[in-house]
């Protein structure tokens, strides 16, 4: 610490917002439109919609949050919610091709600890179009995770598997050596683009989501999710 | 899943290296968790995706697509199970409920209850399961083997005929592992005429056990609706290696082969007098097609595709195809329930040539994004905040009391917050307390986030120090801003931060104040404290007062000691201090005060 800079206030950006708004610069860039949502959400948007079977273990108690005294209401597990009425909504307006992306506060029931939060931030987008591939998916995240990490940031796809899209994928960086788990993605499965409204037969696209605070985690070094809800300027003030 | 490496290898004999297969595994099937050497063999726990638990939660599934995947020999054991002549039977199976898609029963007789055959016991111990008696042994080394789970009652203990139905509301079992179980109607069970045997899917009952004294068994090999196992065996609190088979949905069709290779088993076991097979299929699975296209599979994937190369890949994988240039239909194998659209077969595809092939295309869409207004006020708000010196903080959205309530929670916190005041001012104290650490004189801090009202979630800003705080909705604040507040938020540079996690141990604040010539600067004090300061000043020395009188300046320095590794103590720093003072006293005409 200079002792030029007692009690001279400096500036600082909680890293959250530091690394969203890196991100919304990037995927803006790109082309694609910044999109929020509801925090409250009702199952449609947040499981129905998005081809998650009825008896879905995502949907326990145990995993999700439900509203008391209202039925059928949840608190967002995923962004993902954002994206489903941001799709739905272009299409009812007739815009397509169409990307978008979200960047919010999401919701799971579970224990915490120094990797695992009820709440943290996820990003999310889709883009859709006649012609939107997996090569699409690739190149937009190569280049997001080129500039939020560094350029010597290689991603890779691995076989997953989510309701939402098909074929699906989990994204991974190699960062400092390390090959670290960031997104889950794919292409959007025909049953959400019906649920949302739009013909699988004239329309495809990517989607994908992951934690913010991850990135975060990852970039500055942080090891513990924790600290970015703790109000603590001990925090803030090394950004 | 645990996943014996010697085990694959009898099915895939020139299957590649442990090492090798676990990356296989990872680029083109799913996540290895662990690969551990346990001997001669080496064990991997694999996490079979969800779509793939149909057919891969199984030694005999896995060795089947490596097969293919690999293109490698894969030695089929069907042809291997021979059973001897069986006899007629009197067993009566009745199915009352269309949960159970099909029930295949057998009676065999003279069965010896001892020790399992060394293989068997190997193959089990080495996926972390007990060795029971040769019987049960057989029953687990079929699900593990083909992932049909199976279940053998002691002949003699059942009363009657053997009935699929739905427990009575309050009926109750003990199971093998002596717990009692209370079931209602939405419970399917097996019965006899004395009640129940086993839940269906989930366990056996203690009733019909096999034991030692056992002479004759029926041997079970059913299949039942993935979503009624699953709701049985929550509401019961049983989850066996069955459930987790049966509720990620089994084809029928496996029952055939696993009703086989257990009387196999038998058979090796010396085991002779078998009767026919009583098998309830009221609706045989029906064979599936999926027609595709290549132009279609290359437009999802962004990869050319060719039908040879699809051609190549359904032949490996012996799936019965039909082709015209480009397009294709196939009979989708009976346990790959996965396979249902052309999506499917991109997948499957792109999962055998590998997703590396894939080029990265940044893409160019026609399309003109527009303006988001929350994101936009958000960013107004603060930035127009951290220009008047105060820092965004994040606080919990869930405290114990609110207007919105939660279900169930993993925390004691169930309600979400209903303003950010709350937050704050805890936070505030928080770091009022951390004031000389952080080196502020006064705490300003805001948040910006939703709060949950009755009926309705909104974006609110709070901000403030320890004497007042203000929470307005952001739309009201953000009408009070002048037009010169842009969304631009001054940017800090990444290149300049290096995070360090802060100690957790108590911090000691010590000023020091001297007086020198006129003439020197405070950076020469400071070399000097420096010197001598060692590694527990975490802060400082911070310049916090200066003044001259007669030819002499009288500056002031802050430091702030603390430990990573324990709590100090006053003597270790005044031990510091004294140090720095005689040094700091030993310059002429310096004086410390």
């Amino acid at each position: 610490m200079q002792m030029e800079d007692f009690d001279q206030k400096r500036i600082h950006a909680h890293p959250i917002t530091k690394v969203a708004d890196d991100t919304y610069t990037i995927f803006s860039e790109m082309g694609f439109e910044i999109v929020s949502g509801p925090e409250l959400e009702t199952e449609h948007y947040n499981f129905d919609a998005l081809n998650v079977p009825k008896d879905h273990p995502a949907r326990d108690m145990q995993d999700t949050f439900w509203v008391k005294n209202k039925p059928g209401t949840v608190l967002r597990t995923h962004t993902t919610n954002v994206t489903a009425r941001a799709l739905e909504q272009a299409n009812k307006n007739g815009v397509l091709p169409y990307a978008c992306l979200s960047i919010g506060k999401v919701y799971r029931n579970e224990a915490t600890d120094a990797t695992h939060e009820m709440q943290f931030f996820q990003i999310d987008g889709a883009m859709i179009g006649e012609n939107i591939s997996l090569a699409h998916l690739k190149g937009a995240l190569t280049n997001f995770y080129k500039k939020m990490l560094g350029p010597e940031i290689e991603i890779e796809f691995r076989p997953s598997f989510f309701p939402f899209t098909e074929p699906s994928i989990e994204v991974f960086a190699k960062f400092k050596g390390a090959w670290l788990e960031m997104m889950g993605a794919g292409m959007i499965h025909p049953n959400v683009l019906k649920n949302l409204g739009l013909d699988p037969k004239k329309v495809q696209g990517f989607a994908f989501g992951g934690g913010l605070d991850r990135i975060a985690m990852i970039k500055y070094g942080i090891d513990d999710v924790r600290l970015f809800y703790s109000g603590d300027l001990r925090l803030v003030n090394q950004f | 899943m645990k996943v014996s490496y010697d085990w694959l290898r009898s099915y895939i004999p020139s299957a590649p290296s442990a090492e090798k297969l676990a990356e296989i595994f990872t680029y083109h099937i799913s996540e290895v968790e662990s690969v551990e050497k346990r001997g001669d063999d080496t064990i991997f726990e694999i996490k079979i995706l969800p779509n793939r638990a149909h057919d891969l939660l199984s030694h005999l599934g896995i060795a089947r697509e490596l097969a293919s995947l690999l293109n490698i020999e894969f030695k089929d054991p069907t042809g291997l199970y021979k059973i001897p002549v069986s006899v007629p039977t009197q067993l009566k199976i009745e199915n009352k409920t269309p949960v159970c898609r099909r029930y295949m029963g057998r009676i065999i007789r003279d069965v010896k209850i001892g020790a399992s055959p060394d293989w068997v016991q190997k193959h089990l111990e080495s996926i972390g399961q007990r060795s029971i008696n040769n019987i049960v042994d057989a029953s687990n080394i079929v699900m593990f083997d083909c992932g049909q789970p199976t279940h053998c009652f002691d002949l003699d203990k059942v009363k009657g005929k053997i009935t699929v139905r739905a427990a009575k509301d309050g009926e109750a079992m003990t199971t093998l592992d002596n717990k009692e179980v209370k079931l209602n109607s939405s419970n399917i069970v097996i019965a006899d005429d004395a009640g129940i045997l086993a839940i269906a899917g989930v366990k056996g009952g203690k009733r019909a056990e096999v034991d030692a004294q056992t002479k004759n068994i029926i041997v079970e090999v059913a299949n039942f609706e993935p979503a009624s196992v699953r709701k049985t065996a929550k509401a019961v609190g049983i989850l066996t290696d069955a459930v987790k088979r049966y509720e990620n949905d089994l084809s029928p069709e496996l029952c055939g082969f696993a009703m086989k290779e257990l009387c196999g088993l038998f058979v090796e076991y010396g085991i002779q007098n078998f009767e026919e097979i009583v098998d309830v299929y009221p609706l045989p699975q029906k064979p599936r097609k999926i027609s595709f296209s290549a132009s279609r599979i290359s437009s999802i994937l962004g990869l050319k595709i060719s039908p040879s190369e699809i051609e190549n890949i359904l032949k490996q994988y012996h799936i019965e195809y039909t082709t015209a240039k480009d397009d294709f239909e196939i009979i989708v194998p009976p346990l790959r329930l996965d396979l249902e659209r052309e999506e499917d077969m991109a997948e499957e595809i792109v999962r055998v040539i590998g997703y590396d092939k894939i080029p990265a295309e940044i893409p160019t869409i026609d399309f003109k994004a527009k303006h988001n207004e929350i994101y936009e006020r958000v960013s107004r708000a603060r930035n127009s905040l951290i220009r008047e010196g105060y820092t965004e903080v994040m606080t919990y959205a869930f405290r114990n009391k609110g207007e919105v309530e939660v279900l169930e929670s993993a925390s004691d916190k169930k309600f979400l917050r209903d303003n950010l005041t709350d937050g704050l001012k805890e936070s505030i104290k928080l770091n009022q307390a951390n004031a000389p650490l952080l080196g502020e004189s006064e705490i300003k801090i805001f948040e910006i986030g939703t709060v949950f009202g009755k009926g309705k979630e909104e974006i609110h800003v709070a901000y403030g120090n320890k004497k007042e705080i203000k929470e307005i909705i952001l739309e009201a604040f953000c009408k009070n801003l002048p037009a010169s507040v842009v969304s631009d938020i001054p940017k800090t540079d990444d290149a300049k931060i290096t995070f360090k996690m802060w100690s957790l141990f108590p911090f000691i604040v010590r000023d020091i104040a001297l007086w020198v010539p006129e003439a020197i600067s405070s950076q020469d004090i400071v070399k000097i404290i420096r010197e001598n300061m060692r590694e527990l000043v975490v802060r400082g020395p911070e310049l916090f007062d200066t003044f001259t009188k007669e030819g002499k300046t009288s500056y002031g320095f802050r430091l702030i000691f603390q430990s990573y590794e324990k709590t100090l103590s006053d003597p270790e720093v005044n031990a510091v201090m004294e140090k720095i003072t005689e040094k700091l006293n030993a310059t002429s005409g310096w004086q410390v005060r």
